[in-house]
C-alpha cells in the first residue's frame, strides 16, 4: 500500500495537473480568440516600430504619445472583453441616439476643440486629451444597425424592411457627412452595408441599391458641372481643388503640387522600397520629408519604403489573419446580432484598410483615413482596440444562449 | 458645351437606370405583400436555401472571398510597384534628392599669330550665397555694408534663381580685395557665404581687331531655342549644351569659333531636403577652359590696317570731305589666305559688353546716327567697286576679243559711243588722248571701258561675258571667310534687272547699253566687299589662284605646345582658280596695274618711291547720288613675287589716289617697316 500509494497519488495528481492544463489551455481558448489576440499583438506592435521610425525625424510623431494611445486601448480592450454586448441589441433607439451626439460632441461649446485647423475633435475635461469621437461612432453605428439588421432572424422578407435598413444606416452617415467628414461617414456606411447584406438581403435589392447611388453620385456630379459651368466655382458643391483631389489618383502627374505631388512621393516611397526596404532611419523620402503626412494618413508608404516588400506583406498578411479569424469569430457566434457585429467589424477593417492602403498605392482616390493599428493618432487606437475587444467578447460569449 | 451636354445625357440614362431599378424593386415589393398575407406559404421558390444555417455560410463566403480579393489586389499592385518597377521608383526617388548645378568654365583666350593675346581673361572675385541665406536678415545687411551695396539689391541677388535654385547665386561681382579679406576674418559672422572666382573678357589693346574679335554675352532666348530644336533631330553629341545665363560668343571670332572658346561648365551634385534648401555635396567635375586659339592676325599689321584707315580719313576730311568716317581696310596674304589685318570704322570698344551691356549703348550701336559700328564693314559692306574692277574689265575684252591689245580709243573727255544723247564723260573732262588698253588701266580711263562695255552689249556671242568674268573672279558670292554676316555683293545682268526693278515699266527694266557702260567701269548697281576686292587682287598677284580668306590659324593644344588643330592642317585650301585666257592678258593687266603706281601720276609714285618693293595697285572712286565719292585704293606687292595684298574704302572719302591710298600706303609702311614719307595729296587723279 504504502508502495503504491504514492503511486497512485502520483499518476492522480499527474492527471489532476494534465487536466487543469488542459482545462487551463482550453479555458484560455474558450475566453481569447488566438488569431485576433496575437495579429492584434503584433499589428500594435508593428505600429510601434514604424511610428518609432518616424519619430526620429518627425518631432510630431511623438513616441511616447503613441504608446499611451496602445497603453489606453489595450485597457479599453480589456473592459469590453468582459462585457456581454448582446444585451446591446434590445436598446437600438438608445444607440442611435448616442450614435447622433457623439456625432455632433465637437459642436458642444465646452469641448470642442479647433487642432490645427480640422474640426471633428473633442478635449475630453480634466484629461486634456483630444479626442475624434466619429472613430467610436463607426463602432456604435454597427451596433445598431447590428440591432436592426438582427430583427429579421436572417432573411429580410419585404422590400420595406430593406429599405427600412437603409435608411436607418443612412441617419449616421448623413449625420458624420453633415459634421463634414466625407472619409469616415464612407467607413461608417461599408461597414453597416456589409451589416445589412449579412442580415439577409437578397442579392437582387443590393445590386438595384448599388445601381441607384452610382446614378444619385453622377447625377450630383452633372449637376454640379452644370454649375460650375453657369454659376462658376464658387456657387458649385463640389469645389474644384475637392474634384481634384478625388480624381488625382487615376492620373498623378495631371497635377504635381497639390495632392498629386503627394500621391506621386507616396507612390516613388512604396515604389522605391524594392524587396528589403531600405531600413530605419535610410527612408529618405520619408526623412527629407518629401513624403507628407509619413506618420498618419501615408503611414503605409513609410512601412513600404522603410522594410519594402517583404514588409509591406508581413502587414498585409497580420490583417489577413485579423479578419478571417474575426469571420471565423463570427462563423462560431451562435447569437446572430453579435454575428452581425463582427461581420460589420470586419466591414469597417477592409474599408478602412483597403482604402489607406490604395490610396498610398494608386489605386483608390486620396481621403484621410487612418490605418488601423498603426498610423499615429490615439484616437484610432483607442476605437480599434475597442474593436478587437468586441471581437473578444463575442468570441468568450459565444456559447451562451440569448 | 460639349463635355456638359456629354454630361446632362449620362445623367438622363442614370435617372432612367434609377427609375427602372425602383419599379424593379416595387414589383418584389408586391409579390411578397402577396406572399405574407397568404400566412405560412412555403418559400421554396428561393435560390439560397432553406435553413439560415445554410444562408449564413454563403454568406460568409462571399465575405471572405471579398477581404481575399482586396488582398490579392493590394498585393498585386505592390508587387508590380516594389519588385517590378522598383529601379523606376529608386530612380525618381534619387532624382528627388539630388540637384546638379554647375560651374562656369573660363572661355579660351583669342592670341594674334604670334601668340599675343588679344582677347584673355580677368579673373574677379565673386561674393555667392545659397539661396536660403535670404532669410537671414541681419547677416544679409551685414553683408550689404560690407560689399558697399543697398541691402534691398543684395537680397534681391541671393533669392535671383537664374543661376538654377540650387546652384551658388552671385551677390556680387568685382568685389575689392578689402571686402574679401573682411568677409574671410570673420568667417564666422557670415557662415554660408563663399567667394568664388570668376573669369571676365579683357582686351588689351582696347578697340584693336574689335570686329574680328566680336564680343560675348548673355545667351539669348532664340540661341536657347535653336539648340533644343536641335536637340530634337538630334544632331552631333560632342555639342555643348547651354543653359539659360551663359555666356556664349555674339560676333566676330567669338561666335564664330564658339565650339572651340567656350569651355565645358564643371559639375556639382548636391543633395537636398523637400524643400530644396541643400543639406551636402556629393561628387564634382571640374570645369573644364575653353581652347586658346590664334588668329592669322598680325598685330602690328592690325594696328597698321586700323591706323591707316584713320589717317586716311584724317587726310579726307582735311580735304573737306566732312561725311568722312566710314571705311574699311583689310590685309591679306595672298599666298594662303590669311587675314593679316582687317580694320573697319567707326568701331566699338568690346569691353562694354562685358557683364551686360545697357540697353541705352545697345540701340546707340544699332542706329544710322551712331553710325552702326558693330557692323564689319570689311566683310559686310557692300560697295559699288570703282575703276578698281577695271582689271577684270580688261580681261574679259581680251578674253572674248573685244578690245584687243592693240587697239586703242580716243578719249576726249566726251565718250558718245552710245550717241551724242547718251554722252558720258571720263572723269578727266579734258581727255586723255589716245589710249591703249594697259594705259588706259594705267590713267583709269573711263572711254577705253566705255567701249568694252559698249561692244559687250551689242556682241551676239557674249553679251554677258563681262558679268561671267566679274563671278569668275569670285564677285556677286560670299568668299568663305570665317567670319559672321558675310556680304554677297552683287554683279547685275538683264535677268538681275528685270527683276529687282518689279514696278517699273518693261521698258525701263530692259538690260540696255548704259548699265553695261556702267558696270564696266564699277558703277551703277554693281556692289562688292572690300575683302571680295582684295580677294580679286590677290587672285591676279597669283596668276589666278584665290585661297580661301580666313582668320582662325589654330587651335592652341591644352597644355600650351604647339597646336592641336589648324586651319590648314589639310593644306592650303583654294577658294577658286579663275581660267586665265592667256598669260599675255594678265601680264598687260599687271603691267598696267604697276603704270597706276610709278607712271601716270607723280603724286601717286610720290608716296611709293621709297619703298623698297614694287608696288601694283588700281585705285578706284565710286560715285553714288547725293553722297560724296567713295574711295577705293587695293595693291598688292612685291609686284614681281607677290605676297601682300591691301584693300581699302573710304565711305564718302573723296578721290580714290587721294585718300584711300595713304591707308594702303601706311599698311606697307607698316608691314616693310618704311613708312610713308610724302604729303602729297593728289586731288585731281580718281
Amino acid at each position: 500500500m504504502a508502495a503504491k500509494a504514492p503511486a497512485r497519488s502520483s499518476a492522480s495528481s499527474l492527471n489532476r495537473v494534465n487536466k487543469k492544463i488542459s482545462t487551463q489551455r482550453s479555458s484560455f481558448r474558450q475566453l481569447v480568440n488566438p488569431g485576433v489576440l496575437i495579429a492584434w499583438v503584433l499589428l500594435m506592435a508593428y505600429g510601434a516600430v514604424i511610428i518609432w521610425s518616424a519619430s526620429l525625424t518627425n518631432a510630431e510623431a511623438s513616441f511616447p504619445r503613441h504608446l499611451l494611445g496602445i497603453g489606453i486601448g489595450v485597457v479599453v480592450a480589456a473592459v469590453i472583453w468582459h462585457i456581454d454586448l448582446r444585451n446591446l441589441a434590445n436598446i437600438s433607439n438608445v444607440l442611435l441616439v448616442v450614435d447622433i451626439m457623439l456625432v455632433f460632441l465637437p459642436y458642444v461649446p465646452g469641448l470642442s476643440v479647433t487642432a490645427q485647423g480640422m474640426t471633428g475633435w473633442i478635449r475630453i475635461p480634466l484629461v486634456g486629451l483630444n479626442f475624434q469621437p466619429v472613430e467610436i461612432v463607426k463602432l456604435v453605428t454597427i451596433c445598431f444597425i447590428s440591432a436592426l439588421g438582427a430583427q429579421y432572424n436572417g432573411k429580410i422578407d419585404t422590400v420595406r424592411d430593406y429599405v427600412r435598413l437603409c435608411g436607418m444606416l443612412a441617419v449616421p452617415f448623413c449625420c458624420v457627412i453633415v459634421q463634414g467628414d466625407l472619409g469616415s461617414a464612407l467607413v461608417v456606411f461599408f461597414g453597416g452595408a456589409v451589416v445589412i447584406m449579412m442580415s439577409g438581403a437578397k442579392k437582387e435589392w443590393v445590386l438595384s441599391t448599388i445601381a441607384i447611388l452610382i446614378g444619385l453620385v453622377s447625377l450630383l456630379l452633372a449637376t454640379d458641372s452644370i454649375i460650375d459651368g453657369i454659376f462658376g466655382d464658387n456657387n458649385s458643391i463640389f469645389k474644384n481643388y475637392q474634384m481634384r483631389r478625388l480624381l488625382v489618383f487615376i492620373d498623378p502627374s495631371s497635377d504635381t503640387s497639390g495632392s498629386g505631388y503627394n500621391l506621386q512621393q507616396s507612390l516613388i516611397a512604396v515604389g522605391s522600397g524594392g524587396f528589403f526596404g531600405k531600413g530605419i532611419g535610410n527612408a529618405t523620402q520619408a526623412t527629407s520629408g518629401f513624403l507628407p503626412e509619413a506618420h498618419t494618413d501615408f503611414v503605409f508608404a513609410l512601412t513600404s519604403e522603410t522594410f519594402g516588400f517583404a514588409g509591406a506583406i508581413v502587414l498585409l498578411a497580420l490583417f489577413a489573419l485579423l479578419m478571417f479569424s474575426t469571420i471565423r469569430v463570427a462563423a462560431k457566434s451562435e447569437n446572430l446580432f453579435l454575428r452581425l457585429v463582427c461581420t460589420g467589424i470586419v466591414g469597417l477593417w477592409m474599408f478602412q484598410i483597403f482604402e489607406n492602403i490604395g490610396m498610398c498605392i494608386g489605386l483608390m482616390p486620396i481621403t484621410g483615413i487612418p490605418l488601423p493599428f498603426i498610423s499615429f493618432g490615439s484616437s484610432s487606437m483607442i476605437a480599434q482596440c475597442a474593436a478587437v475587444g468586441m471581437v473578444q467578447s463575442i468570441w468568450r460569449h459565444r456559447a451562451k444562449a440569448a | 458645351m460639349d463635355a456638359q451636354l456629354v454630361v446632362v445625357i449620362a445623367g438622363i440614362l442614370l435617372a432612367a437606370v434609377i427609375v427602372g431599378s425602383v419599379l424593379f424593386l416595387r414589383g418584389y415589393s408586391g409579390k411578397f405583400t402577396f406572399d405574407t398575407s397568404g400566412g405560412t406559404a412555403p418559400r421554396a421558390s428561393e435560390g439560397e436555401g432553406n435553413t439560415s444555417g445554410v444562408a449564413f455560410k454563403g454568406r460568409f463566403t462571399l465575405l471572405t472571398l471579398g477581404v481575399g480579393a482586396m488582398f490579392t489586389a493590394l498585393v498585386a499592385k505592390l508587387w508590380s510597384m516594389q519588385m517590378v518597377s522598383s529601379d523606376y521608383y529608386d530612380s525618381l526617388a534619387q532624382k528627388n534628392q539630388t540637384r546638379t548645378v554647375t560651374t562656369p568654365a573660363p572661355r579660351g583666350r583669342i592670341l594674334d599669330r604670334n601668340g599675343t593675346p588679344l582677347v584673355t581673361n580677368r579673373s574677379s572675385l565673386a561674393v555667392t550665397a545659397y539661396r536660403d541665406l535670404a532669410d537671414d536678415t541681419v547677416m544679409v545687411r551685414h553683408l550689404a555694408n560690407v560689399l558697399g551695396i543697398p541691402y534691398v539689391a543684395c537680397r534681391r541677388n541671393i533669392q535671383d534663381n537664374t543661376e538654377g535654385a540650387q546652384a551658388q547665386h552671385t551677390i556680387a561681382t568685382d568685389v575689392r580685395r578689402s571686402a574679401i579679406a573682411y568677409i574671410q576674418e570673420h568667417a564666422g559672422d557670415f557662415a554660408g557665404v563663399q567667394i568664388a572666382e570668376r573669369t571676365e573678357r579683357v582686351y588689351p589693346y582696347g578697340t584693336t581687331a574689335a570686329h574680328v574679335l566680336g564680343y560675348t554675352g548673355t545667351i539669348t532666348q532664340e540661341q536657347l531655342e535653336a539648340q533644343k530644336e536641335a536637340e530634337a533631330q538630334g544632331s552631333d553629341a560632342s555639342r555643348i549644351e547651354y543653359q539659360s545665363g551663359d555666356i556664349v560668343g555674339q560676333a566676330g571670332v567669338e561666335i564664330e569659333y564658339e565650339k572651340l572658346l567656350q569651355g565645358i561648365r564643371g559639375e556639382q551634385t548636391v543633395t537636398v531636403d523637400a524643400g530644396g534648401n541643400v543639406t551636402g555635396q556629393e561628387g564634382a567635375v571640374p570645369a573644364r577652359a575653353g581652347s586658346d586659339i590664334r588668329l592669322t592676325l598680325d598685330l602690328t599689321i592690325q594696328q597698321g590696317c586700323e591706323q591707316g584707315l584713320a589717317h586716311a580719313i584724317e587726310v579726307a576730311k582735311q580735304e573737306g570731305y566732312e561725311n568722312a568716317g566710314a571705311g574699311a581696310c583689310v590685309c591679306l596674304d595672298c599666298t594662303n589666305g590669311e587675314i593679316l589685318g582687317l580694320a573697319s570704322l567707326p568701331t566699338f570698344d568690346p569691353t562694354v559688353f562685358v557683364g551686360g551691356i545697357s540697353s541705352d549703348l545697345w540701340s546707340q550701336f544699332n542706329s544710322d546716327d551712331g553710325g552702326q559700328p558693330l557692323i564689319n564693314r570689311a566683310v559686310s559692306g557692300q560697295y559699288m567697286s570703282a575703276s578698281t574692277i577695271k582689271s577684270l574689265s580688261a580681261l574679259a575684252g581680251l578674253e572674248y576679243g573685244i578690245y584687243s591689245s592693240s587697239r586703242t580709243s580716243n578719249c576726249t573727255g566726251w565718250w558718245t559711243g552710245n550717241g551724242e544723247a547718251n554722252g558720258k564723260w571720263c572723269w578727266l573732262h579734258s581727255g586723255h588722248g589716245t589710249m591703249n588698253l594697259q594705259s588706259g588701266i594705267a590713267n583709269s580711263c573711263d572711254p577705253v571701258f566705255y567701249d568694252i562695255g559698249r561692244d559687250f552689249f551689242y556682241n551676239d556671242e557674249n553679251p554677258e561675258g563681262l558679268q561671267e568674268m566679274f563671278r569668275r573672279w569670285g564677285l556677286g558670292a560670299k568668299t568663305g571667310v570665317d567670319l559672321p554676316s558675310e556680304g554677297e555683293g552683287r554683279v547685275p545682268d538683264a535677268a538681275w534687272k528685270e527683276s529687282f526693278f518689279k514696278d517699273w515699266s518693261a521698258e525701263e527694266r530692259a538690260w540696255n547699253a548704259g548699265d553695261m557702260t556702267n558696270i564696266v567701269i564699277g558703277q551703277g548697281d554693281i556692289l562688292v566687299t572690300p575683302l571680295q576686292m582684295a580677294m580679286v587682287y590677290a587672285g591676279i598677284a597669283m596668276d589666278g589662284v584665290e585661297y580661301t580668306p580666313h582668320v582662325f590659324l589654330s587651335a592652341v593644344a591644352r597644355d600650351g605646345e604647339g597646336d592641336a588643330y589648324l586651319y590648314n592642317e589639310t593644306g592650303k585650301k583654294e577658294h577658286l582658280k579663275p581660267h586665265i585666257n592667256s598669260d599675255a592678258d594678265l601680264e598687260l593687266v599687271k603691267a598696267g596695274l604697276h603704270d597706276v603706281i610709278y607712271s601716270t601720276n607723280a603724286s601717286t609714285a610720290s608716296h611709293f618711291n621709297n619703298l623698297s618693293v614694287q608696288i601694283a595697285g588700281k585705285s578706284g572712286t565710286g560715285e553714288k547720288a547725293g553722297e560724296d565719292e567713295y574711295a577705293w585704293f587695293v595693291a598688292y606687292a612685291p609686284a614681281d613675287d607677290p605676297k601682300y595684298v591691301v584693300a581699302c574704302v573710304l565711305e564718302q572719302g573723296g578721290g580714290g589716289s587721294a585718300t584711300a591710298l595713304r591707308a594702303v600706303r601706311d599698311v606697307f609702311g607698316v608691314i616693310y617697316n618704311e613708312p610713308d614719307t610724302s604729303d602729297s595729296v593728289d586731288t585731281a587723279t580718281r
